[in-house]
């Protein structure tokens, strides 16, 4: 017998692993100020209704590789009440390959769904 | 079941084990700065234990288990910008010598070396500085303030200095400082630190920077003008028509079948320092790692 909760997870774990990028890179994008881990966290959470697509421990290291490939940058702040925190916010060169990134998920997204469909 | 953010720490620091100190350092940060501020906005609903709370916090940011998978996860996919495969071991033993011009590691070493006398006397001086008047200070009130704010700035430093040799050495270091509790005393914070043994390993690092850095220093211009020197020397005595070679108060000229020669050597000695540099770069890593990062 196969396994199907194992397998569902592993399949979400391995879409997730790009699309995890997308969706930062589009947050902090639409962003009009920089934001704190915690705080993408809440308003992904918002997006994503009662079903929860990934863990919030996984965004972090997923900012920390796109904070090392210069799309976003980070500088931590002394905040009023509790420990000071890390700020994300997109560079331009991140802006410019979320761009790209988009269409590339679009055409992606009709390529899956029209292979889903059938024609 | 986990209950606090200390054993969740504790726990995630095992579940990585193995893993990359540097990326081990990261992962910890992250997840102390995530759940205390989650922590503290629960704080706001009273009618909720603490325990329930960080139960229900764990299960939003993910088990240990989980959160190290992602940390392992990513950290496979990125590597440190200058880092990359080492050369074939059956590739001619020409091109392996020639090879070290093509490798950034090795020009990211010489400019380390060369920058290390000036990061070397700046860290040398506040060291010397700042723990010197930390301990004179300490009959005064004052001096626990002075004393808090000296010992984090050698995390700043030790955070600087990991960028610098990560970039220049391609070595994988942290690119979090470690997480400092914000709601508890100086006196307590001062005492903290001061049992952290990486502040005492950043401390030795840091005051023996300014030797190694004059030794680096040093090592790569002597070598350097060596190497120019051979290989200018015929050049220079065919544009001036001044002797090269002086032995006492004799001049010789230097024969014309000697210029490839000395030119040759000249290049030779130059590949030669590459390598050790790209060498002592990576000996210098590892030994940064020791002393800088949390283990």
């Amino acid at each position: 017998m196969i396994d199907s909760s194992t397998l569902t997870k592993k399949f979400q774990k391995e879409m997730n692993a790009g699309i995890a990028s997308l969706v930062l890179l589009s947050v902090l994008d639409k962003s009009q100020e920089p934001m704190y881990g915690y705080q993408i966290a809440k308003l992904l959470e918002e997006y994503s209704g009662d079903t929860s697509f990934m863990k919030q421990g996984a965004l972090y290291p997923v900012l920390h590789s796109l904070e090392n490939s210069g799309l976003l940058e980070s500088k931590v702040e002394p905040s009023v009440s509790g420990p000071p925190r890390r700020y994300y916010e997109i560079t331009n060169d991140g802006h410019e390959t979320l761009v790209v990134w988009q269409s590339v998920w679009k055409q992606m997204n009709s390529f899956v769904d029209r292979a889903i469909k059938g024609g | 079941m986990i209950k606090s953010v200390e054993e969740y720490l504790d726990v995630l620091k095992n579940e990585l084990k193995g893993s990359d100190a540097a990326t081990i350092q990261d992962a910890l940060a992250d997840a102390e700065e995530h759940l205390r501020v989650a922590l503290a906005n629960f704080g706001e609903q009273p009618e909720r234990s603490e325990e329930d709370a960080l139960q229900q916090v764990i299960e939003q940011y993910g088990s240990p288990e989980e959160t190290a998978s992602a940390y392992r996860e990513v950290e496979r996919r990125t590597l440190p910008s200058l880092r990359r495969e080492t050369p074939a071991q059956r590739d001619p033993a020409l091109k392996r010598f020639l090879g070290v011009y093509d490798d950034p590691k090795a020009w990211g070493a010489l400019l380390y070396m060369l920058t290390s006398l000036v990061t070397g006397t700046v860290y040398f001086t506040w060291v010397v500085t700042g723990f010197s008047l930390s301990l004179s200070f300490a009959i005064f009130v004052f001096g626990l303030l002075f004393a808090v704010f000296f010992t984090v700035s050698m995390r700043g430093l030790a955070l600087l200095e990991g960028r610098i040799v990560e970039g220049l050495l391609g070595i994988r270091m942290p690119r979090r400082a470690t997480f400092f509790q914000k709601d508890i005393t100086w006196l307590n914070r001062l005492k903290n630190n001061l049992m952290d043994k990486h502040l005492w390993l950043s401390l030795i690092y840091f005051f023996l920077q300014l030797p190694l850095g004059v030794i680096y220093f040093t090592l790569i211009i002597t070598l350097f003008s060596i190497s120019v020197a051979l290989m200018a020397a015929p050049l220079v005595q065919s544009i001036t028509d001044f002797p090269m070679i002086s032995v006492g108060m004799a001049r010789y000229y230097l024969p014309l079948w000697a210029a490839p020669l000395f030119i040759l050597t000249g290049f030779l000695i130059w590949t030669l320092t590459m390598h050790l540099g790209r060498l002592i770069g990576q000996l210098h890593g590892r030994y940064a790692k020791m002393f800088l990062v949390t283990e």
